[in-house]
């Protein structure tokens, strides 16, 4: 079993050197091909991982070697396969083996074909790490490792020109993805004072001991490392204020925006959040849990009500993930881990199919996003249709699709809490998420034909890529009947993420599913009215409408990157600009500079006495001669 | 070997001599051949370096001037060993992919004896030698810069030689001082370090020394303010000297810290450690948001350069073996990055003799494995775990993390603003479109460069994955330092301040 671990681990390892070696040679078929292959290695052994856990219950963990031992530190290349550490990898290396093999087909005509399955498979490599690492610093490799590739990945067509803010939100792909790491490193220096905390509370970075220790600390202590760590979490998964790289990344390509800015990257701030379960779940720091639960519900809606009116194809879906994920944190801060990490899996399911589908669409509509420009798709496009269908209506959680199952069970967790202010602000924007993800599959597949006029003539994609992508539509529609299953599994994990709902919830259940389904389907049916009808009732653009308050609003996603760059951005700029030229040049370096001329001055000046005149020379010596005298006679009276 | 130090600092010099006999159409092959001899010995230091023994080793010992204490006096612990090992490794690096042509013999020699200065001060252990190689190694960068320099170099080598002169002018004060109060107390004249260190000095008398040493260092790290010397020295310097510059000699402030302050005045240096965190953050964030603002890539680097020994500086005072060890680690790893990042920005200047960051952008396309190099070489300067650049930058800011919290965070800045400047470096030379026609013929590295560079590469990923077998000695001599720190102090804050780590409480 052992080997598996490191079978699992390195073999996207294996593909992304594999890949790097024809990283700079023509096209080559064979290294997508060959990169997948070892994805779906790592794959099965994941799966056969979580077999054998799920069947003996015995832990796995194995100690590779030694990485950074100094003074008391001690910290190994350490990896443990328990319930939690397994369905990420599961989950990961399954959206990864056929993000894979869609982007064969969709990188098909790009040059750099061979160099982006070197970075997507780095990627997968470095979010194993993440996940499969025992202890806190072997994490953070695979959180800073996962924030590179993100930064290579979304970068990945650099040689595009920066362009002003309104003709691209998102300016540049460059642009973007220096966004995205820049944000991200704001939220990792919080995670590392968290480490740091940790590790001078407890004397270890291990997570056993670590978690073993936490009983005995001050609660100032605990209280401040969970918030030290949740700012980390918060920068990976793109929570309030440090949300804006998410969209801005949709500038990578759709198979990278699937993988990484959906389902997986993105999740990993809920992963440690689930992962330090024994910290957040603590009395202690039940109040930055709750804090949690807030903001997840805060962005939730608040990502839900930008995507009301978003045009762009990908950025809709990168809201709606943003949404998703405040959905989570929602249920972990309320101390439902088990249903955040269902929820995470499921999300990770039919998101990546999704944005797989909007892949198909960009592909066959020549990199168009704007769904005004659409409309009547389906009859070209049957395959993705019903691909994008599925994942919608699983986003919009109608049962028995996987969204309803664990969406649904958070927001009866909030309810559970008497948390009824977060339980009414999750169902609102269940049908918010109803609405816009709707919204957009009519815009796109329904209603009248606006493309043939604009002179794009769509195709389907490759046979082979919609293959590829059936397991995840399986998948979006079957994950949540095995909800009680995955629970009895992760249950053996311990108590601290079990979580059952009251009696009095229990009763309530189906009335709350109720709820939340008849919301969904107004939603639904509201974005039907509105966009799915051909004919006189067809959706016309209402410019008028653009000009409303609300809209502007929205649609300049609430000023944020707008207030970042005027009051973050340039004034950085413009005060180092001041340092440089004003303070170093002309105060720090000048003051030196005046100082040495003070002594090449006056040594200048006192050259002139040098006369080699005799005479002179006595003149000057008398003056020498008064002066002592009259510091004699001063210091003589003073003493 | 029992003068296997003596033959490492001397082989460079007596070859550099041997040099000017040497046709100039082989003195390139010469001098690359000499320092890549010199780094095998240093590898055979490393390889014959006993690493269970946290003390020095290979000490050799010849009075010079008996009467008056001075002494031949040479040395090698954990803590100087692997400088010295990067110290010949970047000059060989440094030679072997140097573009330079006017000159070349001349060059060669002058490195030599670089070489030679380099290496002493890092295994001398008597003060008058270690001065002596200290200021030595002002001749010949003063040459580098001077002779091969930019337009403003007369005004920059000067700049940079009196600056660092006048600051280990009044290190020598401080030096003979020690050694007058020695004299004093024990009646007999001694310039030895190890002698010195049991000196157990009074307070007041501390302090005093430790600012007359800190000015001297301070001027050399260079720390704020006394950094203004070296943009314009590595404005006007050669790529190799910026190389040498940025790799080694910065690196000998932070060793006198380490060599000097910390031993000799623990108790000064507990109550220096705030006004050093505040001078090292200044460092950190002033400098770092001045690369922002720069036009120049190697102005960029010469501040990051900054930047990042203003790290290094805060680990020298975290009074703990977490991060003084990173510090040392660190350095290393400083040099072996901005020594990288000097070089790499050399290779486009040789092309364009620019380095104006408007002048390119796309170089990613038609520089590939430029591109990458530059980019990994990045990563490792931003701290990036599993390159070199992260195991220091980690373990100092844990270690000074148990003296000021909100210092460290202000110092974790670092890699807030160190990935904002770098960035942007990368974004506008190598992203967007290629649209300066002088780029588009551009030719991607040539052999010579691509195997100078990739050693560096190969460390930077080798030692990030696996520091252990240069962390080790360097832990085992920290640990050490400060045991012997913490039963030297007198005053009881520093007592408590000085961390002795649990594993070697028992045991040493």
């Amino acid at each position: 079993m052992e080997n598996l671990v490191y079978v699992a681990l390195f073999a996207p390892f294996v593909g992304s050197l594999f890949a790097a070696l024809f990283g700079m040679s023509q096209r080559q078929i064979f290294v997508g091909v060959i990169a997948s292959g070892l994805l779906a290695v790592s794959f099965i052994s994941s799966l056969l991982l979580a077999i054998n856990l799920y069947t003996t219950g015995n832990v796995i963990h194995v100690t590779m070697m030694d990485w950074i031992n100094a003074g008391d530190i001690s910290i190994p290349f350490g990896f443990v396969i328990d319930q939690i550490s397994v369905t990420m990898m599961t989950v990961v290396t399954l959206v990864s083996t056929i993000v894979h093999i869609y982007a064969i087909g969709y990188m098909d005509h790009d040059k750099a074909f061979n160099r982006f399955f070197s970075y997507l498979s780095a990627f997968v490599f470095s979010m194993l790490i993440l996940v499969m690492s025992d202890n806190f610093a072997g994490l953070f490799i695979g959180w800073e490792g996962v924030g590179v590739c993100s930064w290579l990945l979304v970068g990945f067509w650099y040689h595009k020109p920066d362009q002003t803010r309104e003709e691209n939100p998102s300016i540049s792909p460059s642009w973007a993805a220096n966004e995205a790491f820049i944000m991200n490193r704001i939220a990792d220096l919080g995670m590392l004072v968290g480490i740091f905390i940790l590790y001078w509370n407890t004397g270890s970075l291990q997570y056993d001991v670590v978690f073993a220790a936490l009983p005995n600390l001050d609660d100032a202590v605990l209280v401040t490392a969970a918030i030290a760590l949740f700012i980390g979490a918060m920068g990976k998964s793109a929570q309030f204020p440090l949300h804006t790289w998410l969209t801005d990344a949709m500038e990578g390509p759709t198979p990278v925006s699937a993988l990484i800015h959906a389902a997986t990257m993105v999740t990993a701030g809920v992963f440690l959040v689930i992962r330090s379960n024994p910290l957040y779940g603590m009395e202690a720091v039940a109040g930055v849990s709750f804090f949690i639960a807030c903001l997840g519900t805060f962005v939730a809606f608040y990502a839900a009500s930008m995507a009301l009116v978003e045009r762009d194809l990908k950025r809709i879906i990168a809201y709606s993930t943003l949404s998703q994920l405040g959905y989570m944190f929602a249920a972990a801060g309320l101390g439902a881990y088990w249903i955040a990490l269902f929820h995470l899996a499921a999300h990770a399911f039919f998101k990546a199919l999704l944005f797989l589908g909007g892949g198909n669409v960009m592909h066959a509509m020549h990199d168009e996003l704007d769904l005004f420009k659409m409309g009547e798709l389906r009859k070209k496009m049957r395959g993705t249709f019903i691909y994008m269908t599925i994942a919608s209506i699983a986003l919009a959680g109608l049962p028995p699709l996987a969204g309803f199952w664990s969406k649904d069970a958070i927001i009866e967790t909030a309810f559970n809490e008497h948390t009824y202010v977060l339980w009414f602000m999750l169902v609102l924007t269940a049908g918010m998420t109803a609405f816009y993800s709707f919204r957009q599959v009519f815009l796109t597949f329904f209603g009248e034909d606006r493309h043939t006029a604009l002179g794009f003539h769509p195709h389907e994609m490759y046979k082979f890529v919609l293959a590829a992508m059936s397991p995840l539509a399986v998948l979006a529609i079957i994950t949540g009947w095995f909800m009680g299953g995955y629970k009895a599994f992760i249950y053996q994990i311990g108590e601290g993420v079990q979580y059952e709902m009251s009696e009095h919830t229990h009763h309530l259940a189906t009335y709350l599913g109720l709820i939340v389904i008849f919301v969904a389907v107004s939603g639904i049916i509201l974005a039907y009215f509105k966009y799915a009808r051909t004919g006189k009732n067809a959706f016309k653009r209402n410019e008028e409408k653009e000009q409303g308050f609300f809209y502007k609003l929205l649609i300049n996603q609430y000023y944020v990157p707008k207030i970042y760059e005027e009051y973050i951005t340039k004034p950085y700029a413009m005060i180092s600009e001041v340092f440089w030229t004003k303070v170093d040049l002309k105060i720090v370096d000048a003051t030196v500079d005046n100082i040495a001329k003070f002594f090449y001055v006056s040594g200048d000046k006192t050259r002139a006495m040098q006369t080699g005149n005799l005479s002179n020379y006595l003149n000057w010596m008398a003056v020498g001669a008064v002066v002592l005298l009259v510091i004699a006679a001063i210091s003589a009276m003073l003493v | 070997m029992e003068n296997m130090l003596s033959i490492l600092v001397f082989f460079p010099a007596v070859a550099g001599l041997l040099g000017f006999v040497v046709e100039k159409e082989s003195a390139r092959m010469y001098g690359v051949t000499v320092a890549a001899i010199e780094f095998a010995l240093s590898l055979w230091l490393w390889f014959s370096f006993d690493m269970s023994n946290a003390g020095m080793q290979f000490v050799e010992m010849i009075p010079l001037i008996p009467d008056f204490g001075i002494t031949y006096y040479l040395g090698a612990d954990g803590i100087s060993l692997f400088i010295i090992i990067m110290t010949t490794l970047m000059t060989l690096i440094g030679m072997a992919g140097m573009s330079e042509t006017r000159n070349v013999k001349n060059m060669i020699i002058t490195l030599l004896f670089l070489e030679m200065t380099m290496v002493g001060v890092f295994v001398a252990l008597d003060a008058i030698i270690f001065y002596m190689f200290w200021e030595l190694s002002l001749v010949p960068m003063l040459y580098i810069i001077g002779a091969w320099g930019g337009p403003l170099r007369i005004y920059a080598s000067i700049k940079f030689f009196l600056y660092t002169f006048a600051g280990s002018l009044i290190m020598l004060v401080g030096m003979l001082f020690v050694a007058y109060t020695y004299h004093d107390l024990t009646g007999v004249w001694s310039f030895a370090i190890t002698d010195w260190y049991a000196l157990v000095l009074p307070v007041d008398y501390q302090l005093w020394l430790f600012a007359a040493f800190f000015i001297g260092f301070a001027i050399k790290v260079p720390m704020f303010p006394f950094h203004t010397w070296i943009p314009y020295a590595h404005g006007q310097a050669p790529t190799i000297g910026s190389v040498i510059l940025a790799a080694v000699l910065l690196k000998m402030g932070t060793y006198g810290f380490v060599r000097f302050s910390l031993p000799m005045f623990p108790d000064a240096s507990v109550m220096a450690i705030t006004p050093i965190a505040v001078l090292s953050l200044i460092m950190i964030i002033y400098t770092a948001m001045i690369a922002y603002a720069q036009k120049d890539m190697k102005q960029v680097i010469a501040y990051s350069s900054v930047s990042h020994m203003g790290i290094i500086m805060l680990g020298l005072f975290a009074m703990n073996a977490e991060g003084l060890s990173g510090s040392v680690f660190q350095m290393l790893s400083h040099g072996i990055v901005s020594g990288a990042l000097f070089m790499l920005v050399g290779v486009i200047y040789d092309r364009r003799h620019t380095k104006l960051m408007s002048e390119f952008g796309g170089l990613a396309a038609v520089m590939p494995k430029y591109a990458v190099i530059f980019g990994i070489m990045l990563m490792a300067a931003v701290g990036l775990p599993l390159t070199m650049g992260f195991p220091g930058e980690f373990l100092v800011l844990l270690g000074f993390y148990k003296i000021s919290p909100i210092m460290t965070i202000l110092a974790g800045t670092s890699i807030i603003l160190g990935a904002v400047y770098m960035l942007r470096l990368f974004k506008k030379s190598f992203f967007g479109p290629l649209n300066n026609e002088e780029n588009m013929k551009l030719k991607d590295l040539n052999n010579r460069e691509t195997w100078s560079l990739i050693p560096l590469v190969a460390i930077v990923i080798w030692l990030g994955v696996y520091p252990k077998p240069v962390l080790e000695p360097i832990d085992n001599s920290v640990k050490a330092l400060l045991v012997f720190m913490d039963e030297k102090a007198i005053t009881k804050e520093a007592k408590d301040m000085i961390l002795v780590s649990k594993s070697n409480k028992g045991g040493a």
